[in-house]
């Protein structure tokens, strides 16, 4: 009997603890962070290399500059490879990259670009108007190596490289982004070997042949991407020996990370909630950034997948075919309570496509083109399309079902969520189902279209052709099989002939007019409605980054700028003095809660002393 | 104790019986102090649970209609506080037990069912049919449960009913192997081979003779299991795998850990649903622990 009682005592002491976890899981939860006071000096590492580790949320989907579309792949790209031209830090101009001269032909058909003779491929080869011209014939020719940015050659004759210097760029029609050309330019004595380009990742030998202010050194999926910094980069050897940029999938976590000093830096892409900016502007060494925003928030509709050959896919509802539905859903958005209730001041309401930061190519509807929130207006546009509510109160589909919309949403990003909750009541109202359908990984319905709406967002460059050119017919897939570099199918013909229109617009004060009728089609259109221009909420130690660039100079943000000034310019602090970063309230709060939970597990087990005394011998 | 009147019909008898057993349970169950605890703080949520409409309603969890700003501490107004919303917390609290209470509930039941069908068919008939159902059960038991449930309600659309399902197809398996064991030692006993001379068929031994005996070992295990259910709802919903219009504690909990409320020390908005799930499964599994030692002094730990 005794034994016996032996071995049911254990279980019942673990199943205890196991009952009590949930609690202590949420306690320690919030015990991590202020119980380790000590921010490490993870900084030098042992060799005395200064490295700057950066936190990001987001995963790599290819390290091939030609197939890599994500933030973090191309902002790694800017890192290793030089473009054509970049961006002024201060105002967006575009300056001296690789080339360090360009000059168009009087038809401005012919752009001659002189290509600098001091910047020199990490294996030690010279970088020349040879590989510049390499690049841009494979992505012309090679319609693997065009998936990334193909939009910008698609208007090119041909390239030549007539001297190691010179670089000569023909032209079918003129094309205004020839100063903007984001494409990096890759050495040919590497990538010539390559045999499939919509295949190669460029992730499996290191160091990885570049030319830009930091070498790609080593890479994990989804866990790590490291970079050293170039000694004999042409406008000088960045300051950080290292930069690693480490994935964490949970940005509460990088927050953490962040206050005990193991990370440098947490990416605001997505941006930090109101709640972590709110308790990192408080505590020591560490510095919040929260800079207007490069991206826009939006909901995107499903205008009816179909590819280039005309044929139709997935299963958009058709009601959302009717201008008049999609201009009543989003006259039934509160754009006001998004900016105040979900991003709490931290973005600015949405207008036009193209965010204010841009001001040449800002728009904003006027008083009477504006979808302002006006559920009674909605409610009455519905009715007039015929979609009626019946007895219930929910409105029907022309096939006499109620109406419920599949909402597209990223499981990774609270904002998604937290408006679509909203949605679902505001819809709610006016007799619409809304069905969250919250993804870890949304690109597989979203490139079959089977999707009604889905939240959506792009970082807009300081040239807007690239997010312009996601909305034309001709980036639509050309059979439903293959991925073309359309956002959400959209096709219309007005809207396709003006961005042809601005595309050949040398004069910049004529084509932003352009690309401001383009967005009021759009905004009309309703199949792109910007809810927000979210800020950028960054935040960085002070203790390990002395200095960085912003972009613009004037509140702007450090990462995913255009160039890459911020990491190349990071000034490391001299690591002295750590200090206690603990926040008093949180440790209060864990020592009560834990008090609270060992007092109640001790109250417990006296119980069941007592209880069991008559089975204990 | 058993009065033996011959004027009384058998099923009168057995009626009688019943009511006997019932009272020396309770009396029973009334001598374990833990089991009366965990009994009283059940009842008091399932109260709460019921009539929650009455005190909080639907409102509640109505983000257009929150009554606060966004993520403030407590205060008069807002017993505990405030979420991302604005919504008031102890009123989602309680408004959540519904879902949580509710799932763990279906979920326990579920599990319960498929465990005792395949528990008692197997015990029952023996031979090839026994050892492939065995063999499954020990497939599904040596799985890890929540990756399975995590696969599960990867793949399927979100909702309560997914949860439901995905916790019930994972945790029966140990049940399925009590209900066995039971079972096979309930046939051999000498009334079950009289009965089978009698005529009875498989269904009419099955369902008049065998679950009769496994059924206070079913509703210990319902018992336990449910603690169980709660804690693996809650552990799918914090993992995002829940509805996320739904809310329930370990949504809410999900909610918190994304506003950035843990590296925030925005502690009210982790705690109360945090203590919520530990309290009800405890709560569960004391009540669970004295149905089974009262039914079943000499079984051993089930899990």
């Amino acid at each position: 009997m005794g034994t016996n009682d032996q071995t049911r005592s254990l279980p019942r002491g673990l199943r205890l603890v196991a009952a009590a976890g949930a609690a202590a899981l949420t306690l320690t939860a919030g015990l991590t962070t202020p119980l380790d006071p000590a921010p490490r000096q993870a900084r030098a590492a042992d060799d005395g290399r200064k490295v700057l580790t950066v936190a990001v949320a987001q995963s790599v989907d290819s390290l091939s500059p030609f197939l890599a579309v994500r933030l973090l792949s191309t902002s790694i790209h800017r890192l290793m490879y030089e473009y054509l031209t970049n961006y002024d830090p201060k105002d967006n101009h575009a300056i001296a990259g690789l080339a360090t001269k360009w000059e168009p032909s009087p038809d401005k058909l012919t752009w001659t670009y002189t290509i600098r003779s001091n910047s020199k491929w990490s294996d030690g080869e010279q970088a020349t108007a040879e590989d510049a011209a390499w690049t841009f014939n494979k992505m012309m020719t090679d319609s693997g190596a065009a998936t990334a940015n193909g939009s910008y050659v698609g208007n090119f004759r041909k390239v030549t490289a007539p001297s190691p210097t010179k670089l000569v760029i023909e032209l079918k029609k003129p094309q205004a982004t020839m100063t903007a050309l984001d494409v990096p330019i890759v050495p040919k004595h590497v990538w010539e070997k390559v045999s499939d380009f919509s295949e190669f990742n460029n992730d499996k030998s290191f160091p990885v042949v570049g030319n830009g202010p930091f070498t790609l050194t080593g890479y994990k999926a989804d866990s790590y991407v490291r970079l050293k910094a170039n000694k004999s980069f042409w406008r000088g050897t960045p300051k950080f020996d290292e930069l690693v940029f480490r994935y964490y999938k949970d940005q509460d976590a990088a927050v953490s990370a962040l206050r005990k000093g193991e990370v440098s830096f947490v990416a605001g892409s997505p941006s930090l909630t109101p709640a972590q900016a709110a308790s990192l502007e408080g505590a020591d060494n560490i510095q919040v950034n929260d800079a207007p925003g490069r991206r826009f928030y939006a909901l995107a509709t499903n205008p009816g997948a179909q590819a280039k050959n005309g044929e139709k896919f997935g299963d958009g509802h058709p009601s959302l075919l009717d201008q008049r539905v999609r201009n009543a859903l989003f006259l039934a958005v509160d754009r006001e309570a998004v900016i105040d209730k979900v991003f709490q001041g931290h973005a600015v309401e949405g207008e036009g496509y193209i965010p204010p930061r841009f001001q040449n190519y800002f728009w904003k509807p006027s008083a009477n083109q504006k979808l302002a929130y006006d559920p009674a207006e909605a409610a009455r546009l519905l009715d007039q399309a015929g979609y009626k509510k019946n007895g219930d109160g929910k409105r029907v589909g022309k096939d006499g079902k109620p109406i419920t919309y599949r909402v597209l949403c990223h499981a990774t990003d609270p904002n998604d969520k937290a408006v679509g909750k909203y949605l679902q009541e505001w819809w709610g109202e006016l007799g619409i189902g809304v069905q969250l359908n919250c993804l870890d990984n949304v690109t597989d319905p979203w490139l079959a279209g089977k999707y009604d709406l889905a939240f959506d967002g792009w970082s807009v460059n300081p040239d807007p052709d690239f997010v312009l050119s996601i909305h034309t017919c001709g980036a639509l897939p050309a059979t439903p099989e293959e991925t073309g570099a359309t956002d959400n199918f959209i096709c219309d013909k007005k809207y396709d002939e003006l961005y042809a229109q601005q595309l050949a617009e040398y004069d910049p004060a004529k084509r932003a007019d352009i690309v401001k009728r383009m967005e009021s089609r759009l905004y009309d259109l309703g199949y792109m409605n910007v809810m927000a221009y979210p800020n950028a909420v960054e935040a960085f130690r002070t203790d390990q980054i002395r200095s960085i660039t912003t972009m613009p100079a004037k509140a702007g943000n450090i990462y995913g700028q255009d160039g890459y000034w911020s990491w190349w310019s990071a000034v490391p602090a001299d690591s002295s003095g750590s200090s206690d970063n603990a926040s008093s309230t949180g440790v209060v709060v864990g020592i009560v809660a834990g008090v609270v939970v060992l007092g109640g597990l001790g109250a417990f087990a006296a119980m069941r002393r007592r209880a069991t005394a008559g089975d204990r011998e | 104790m058993t009065t033996t009147d011959p004027a009384l019909s058998p099923r009168a008898l057995a009626r009688q019986r019943r009511r006997a057993s019932v009272a020396r349970f309770w009396r029973q169950y009334r001598a374990e102090r833990a089991g009366l605890y965990g009994l009283t703080v059940l009842a008091l949520c399932a109260l709460l649970a019921l009539f929650a409409p009455l005190f909080v309603g639907s409102d509640v969890s109505s983000v257009t209609g929150a009554p606060g700003r966004p993520m403030t501490s407590p205060s008069a107004e807002f017993p505990l506080g405030t979420d991302q919303f604005g919504r008031d917390l102890l009123g989602l609290v309680v408004w959540g037990s519904r879902v949580s209470l509710l799932v763990g509930l279906l979920a326990a039941v579920l599990s319960v069912a498929i465990g005792t069908l395949i528990g008692v068919t197997a015990g029952h008939f023996k031979g090839w049919y026994a050892t492939v159902m065995m063999r499954i059960t020990d497939w599904f038991l040596v799985m890890p449960t929540l990756v399975l449930a995590i696969a599960l309600a990867t793949v399927m659309s979100r909702s309560l009913t997914t949860t439901v399902v995905a916790i019930g197809v994972t945790t029966w398996p140990t049940t399925a192997r009590l209900v066995r064991a039971q079972t096979l030692a309930v046939e051999t006993r000498p009334y079950i081979e009289r009965a089978k001379a009698l005529g009875g068929g498989h269904w009419h031994i099955m369902s008049r003779h065998v679950l009769p005996n496994v059924m206070p070992l079913v509703l210990a295990q319902t018992t336990l299991i449910i603690s169980t259910a709660i804690l693996a709802e809650a552990t799918l919903a914090f993992l995002g795998l829940g509805d996320p219009t739904i809310v329930s504690w370990g949504g809410l909990l999900q909610d918190a850990r994304e506003a950035g409320a843990v590296s925030a020390g925005d502690w009210w908005y982790l705690v109360p649903p945090g203590v919520a799930i530990a309290v009800v499964a405890l709560a569960f599994t004391l009540c669970g622990r004295a149905v089974e030692s009262v039914l079943n002094p000499r079984l051993g730990v089930s899990r």
